[in-house]
C-alpha cells in the first residue's frame, strides 16, 4: 500500500461576496455567495456539490477553475494553489461550462483540435486522440459537421470530451444533465463513472437528487454559500434519516399486532406499528429489516400480499438542516427535479 | 503529458480559427471586397467636381481619396471584432478558453491578425482598382503604408474586442461603435481633407489619433516616405495599437462573474 494520495481539490473557508448594482440602496448591495466553505475530494472520485440555485455552488465552481478571484481562504487544486499558480493548475483541470462553450459555427472535430493543440498535443497526438473521444462519446459521423446542427444530447458529450481532450487529472463540470432528456443524462453518467474508474477526479454541481446520490461518491449539500452535510449519500442519508417499510401480510389484527411487537425488538428496527392492516416500520437497515419480516411472517404461515419500502432522499437530509425542501425551492423548473428514490413496491407472493 | 503549446504556436492557432469563422460568412467577404471598390466608384466622382478648388490639395483626384478609403478600411476591418465577442461571451466559448492556459494575449491577437488580413486583401483590391482609374502608385510608399494602417486596424481590433468584453451587450457596443465612428473618421480627414475645414475644426483633428495615420498616409500614398509625418503617423499608431492590445489582453484575463 502506498501513502494515501494528496486530495485533488483542498478548499478551505472559502469566501465570496458580490456587489450588485441598483440593490434596494441605491448605490448597491452585497451579496455574500460563499460564506466560509470547506472541503476536501479524494483523488479519483466523483464528488457532488448539490444545493438550490443561489446557494454558491458555481461560484465555488469558477473559483476552483481559477475563473474568480476568492476573497479569502485557501483552494488547492490538482495540487496547486489557484490563487498562486492559476496556470499550473489550468494545466491539470478539465472545465465544462453550464453553457457548454463548444464553438458553434465550427465543426466537433475543429473544436477538439484546437482544444488539443492548445494543451500541447502535436498534431498528430491531437488527431488520435480526436478519434478516440469520438468513439468513446459515440460522435463519429457528427465530427465534421458544424456543432450548430448537433442535438442537445450530442452538443453535451462533445462538451464533456472537449473538457477531456487533454486527459486532466480534475474534470469540473457545472450542471452538466440540466437539459438532457433521461436518456442522454444516464449516458453521460455512465459516461463519467468510466472516467472516474480510469483515475479522473470528477466534481460536478447539481441542483438534482438523484444525480448527487446516485452519480457521486461524495456529496457537499450546499445552502446560501455554506456546506451544511458532507459525506457519502448512503451515510448522510442514514445519518439523518431511516428507511421506512410497509407491509401488508393477509392476516388479521391479532397477528399483526404479534409480529409487530416482535419486529420492535429487532436492533436495526427502530419503530413498528400497525396501521389500517399494513406494518409500517422505521428501520436503519432496510434488507436485514424486510428479512426479518418475512421471517416472523413465514414463521406463522402468513402470506404477504404487498411490501414497499421508501428509502431516504439527501432532500430529507436538506429538509431536517434547513426546514426547507430542495424540490420546493431548489429549481424553478419544478416537475423536472429529481424523482424519488426507490420507492419501489415488489408484489410478494408468499 | 501538459507542455504547452508555445505562444506563436498558440497564437496561429487562435488565427487559424477566426480566419475560418469569417471564410465561414462568404457575405462578409463579398461586402469587404465591393464596399472599398463602391467606395471608388460612386464616391470619387463627387470629389472630381472639388479637385483644383481652393484648399484641395493638389494631385489626381484619387491620390487624395486612395489613402482616404484605405484608413476607413484599415478602421472598419479592427471595429467589428468586438460583435462575436459577444456572442462567445454568451455561448461560453471564452469562458472554456479562459480555463485552458492558453494565452490572453493570443487569445486576442488571434483576431487582431485576422483583422489585419481582413484589411489587407480588400486593401490591395482598392489599390489595384485605384490604379487602374489615375492613381499613381509608389511602390515604396505602399511598403509602409500597409504596415502602417496594420497598425490602426490592430487597434480597433482590440479596442473593439475591449469594448464587447467589458460591455457584454450587442446594444451597447453598437452605441459605443458607432457614436464613436462619425467624429474619429470625420475629425480625421478621411473622406474630405481637414484643409478644407475652419480653424477650431482642424484644431480638434490633432487630438484623433486617427489624423496622424490620414496623414502619414496621404505622404506614403504620394511616395513621400521621409516626410516627419510618416514618423509620427508611425509612433501614434504604435503606442495606440500597444495601448489597445494591452487592454484587450485585460479584459481578456479579468475575471467575469
Amino acid at each position: 500500500m502506498s501513502a494515501p494520495p494528496l486530495p485533488a481539490v483542498q478548499v478551505t473557508g472559502l469566501r465570496k461576496s458580490f456587489r450588485v448594482a441598483g440593490g434596494p440602496v441605491a448605490g448597491g448591495s452585497t451579496v455574500e455567495a460563499v460564506r466560509g466553505i470547506d472541503l476536501a475530494v479524494a483523488a479519483g472520485e466523483i464528488f457532488g456539490l448539490l444545493g438550490p440555485n443561489g446557494a454558491g455552488k458555481t461560484t465555488t465552481l469558477r473559483i476552483l477553475t481559477t475563473l474568480l478571484p476568492a476573497d479569502a481562504g485557501d483552494a488547492r487544486v490538482a495540487g496547486e494553489d489557484v490563487r498562486r499558480a492559476p496556470g499550473l493548475v489550468r494545466r491539470r483541470i478539465g472545465y465544462v461550462g453550464q453553457l457548454g462553450g463548444a464553438d458553434k459555427e465550427a465543426t466537433g472535430r475543429e473544436n477538439l483540435m484546437l482544444a488539443g493543440r492548445l494543451y500541447g498535443l502535436s498534431a498528430a497526438d491531437a488527431r488520435r486522440r480526436c478519434a478516440e473521444l469520438a468513439e468513446v462519446f459515440d460522435l463519429g459521423e457528427l465530427a465534421d459537421r458544424a456543432v450548430r446542427t448537433y442535438s442537445g444530447g450530442q452538443r453535451r458529450r462533445l462538451e464533456v470530451a472537449l473538457g477531456i481532450m487533454h486527459r486532466p487529472r480534475v474534470l469540473f463540470l457545472d450542471e452538466p444533465t440540466t437539459g438532457l432528456d433521461p436518456q442522454n443524462r444516464a449516458n453521460l453518467w455512465e459516461q463519467l463513472r468510466r472516467l472516474r474508474d480510469g483515475g479522473t477526479t470528477i466534481f460536478l454541481t447539481t441542483h438534482y437528487l438523484d444525480e448527487a446520490d446516485q452519480l457521486s461518491d461524495r456529496v457537499a449539500i450546499v445552502d446560501h454559500g455554506r456546506v451544511i452535510a458532507l459525506g457519502r449519500p448512503e451515510e448522510l442519508k442514514r445519518r439523518y434519516s431511516a428507511d421506512s417499510i410497509t407491509v401488508i401480510p393477509e392476516a388479521g389484527p391479532d397477528v399483526l399486532d404479534a409480529v409487530a411487537r416482535e419486529l420492535a425488538d429487532v436492533p436495526f428496527i427502530a419503530a413498528a406499528v400497525v396501521e389500517q392492516g399494513a406494518i409500517r416500520l422505521t428501520a436503519t437497515d432496510a434488507t436485514r429489516a424486510l428479512a426479518a419480516v418475512f421471517g416472523a411472517l413465514a414463521a406463522r404461515g402468513v402470506p404477504t400480499r404487498a411490501a414497499a419500502v421508501a428509502r431516504p432522499t439527501l432532500d430529507d437530509v436538506f429538509l431536517r438542516e434547513t426546514g426547507r425542501s430542495l424540490r420546493d425551492g431548489g429549481s424553478p423548473a419544478g416537475g423536472a427535479d429529481a424523482g424519488p428514490t426507490g420507492a419501489g413496491v415488489e408484489e410478494a407472493a408468499a | 503529458m501538459t507542455a504547452l503549446a508555445p505562444f506563436t504556436l498558440q497564437t496561429g492557432l487562435f488565427f487559424r480559427r477566426k480566419l475560418l469563422e469569417t471564410l465561414r460568412q462568404p457575405v462578409w467577404i463579398i461586402t469587404g471586397l465591393t464596399t472599398p471598390v463602391l467606395y471608388l466608384a460612386l464616391f470619387a466622382p463627387l470629389l472630381r467636381a472639388l479637385a483644383g478648388g481652393p484648399a484641395f490639395p493638389p494631385g489626381h483626384v484619387l491620390d487624395v481619396f486612395v489613402p482616404g478609403i484605405m484608413v476607413l478600411i484599415a478602421f472598419g476591418a479592427g471595429m467589428g471584432a468586438g460583435w462575436p465577442v459577444i456572442w462567445e461571451l454568451d455561448s461560453g466559448v471564452i469562458e472554456r478558453l479562459r480555463v485552458t492556459p492558453a494565452s490572453r494575449l493570443a487569445l486576442l491577437l488571434g483576431t487582431v491578425l485576422r483583422d489585419v488580413v481582413m484589411f489587407a486583401v480588400p486593401g490591395a483590391v482598392v489599390i489595384a482598382v485605384g490604379a487602374a482609374f489615375g492613381y499613381h502608385v509608389h511602390w515604396g510608399g505602399l511598403a509602409l503604408l500597409f504596415p502602417l494602417l496594420a497598425l490602426l486596424t490592430a487597434a480597433c481590433s482590440a479596442t473593439s474586442s475591449a469594448l464587447g468584453l467589458n460591455l457584454r451587450q450587442i446594444g451597447s457596443l453598437a452605441a459605443v461603435v458607432t457614436g464613436a465612428q462619425l467624429p474619429l473618421t470625420l475629425l480625421a480627414g478621411i473622406l474630405l481633407p481637414l484643409s478644407l475645414g475652419p480653424a477650431w475644426l482642424r484644431a480638434l483633428g490633432h487630438v484623433n489619433p486617427l489624423y496622424y495615420a490620414v496623414q502619414a498616409a496621404r505622404s506614403l500614398a504620394a511616395g513621400t516616405v521621409a516626410a516627419a509625418s510618416v514618423g509620427v503617423g508611425f509612433g501614434v499608431m504604435a503606442a495606440v495599437a500597444a495601448l489597445a492590445i494591452w487592454w484587450g489582453t485585460r479584459a481578456y484575463q479579468r475575471a467575469m462573474a
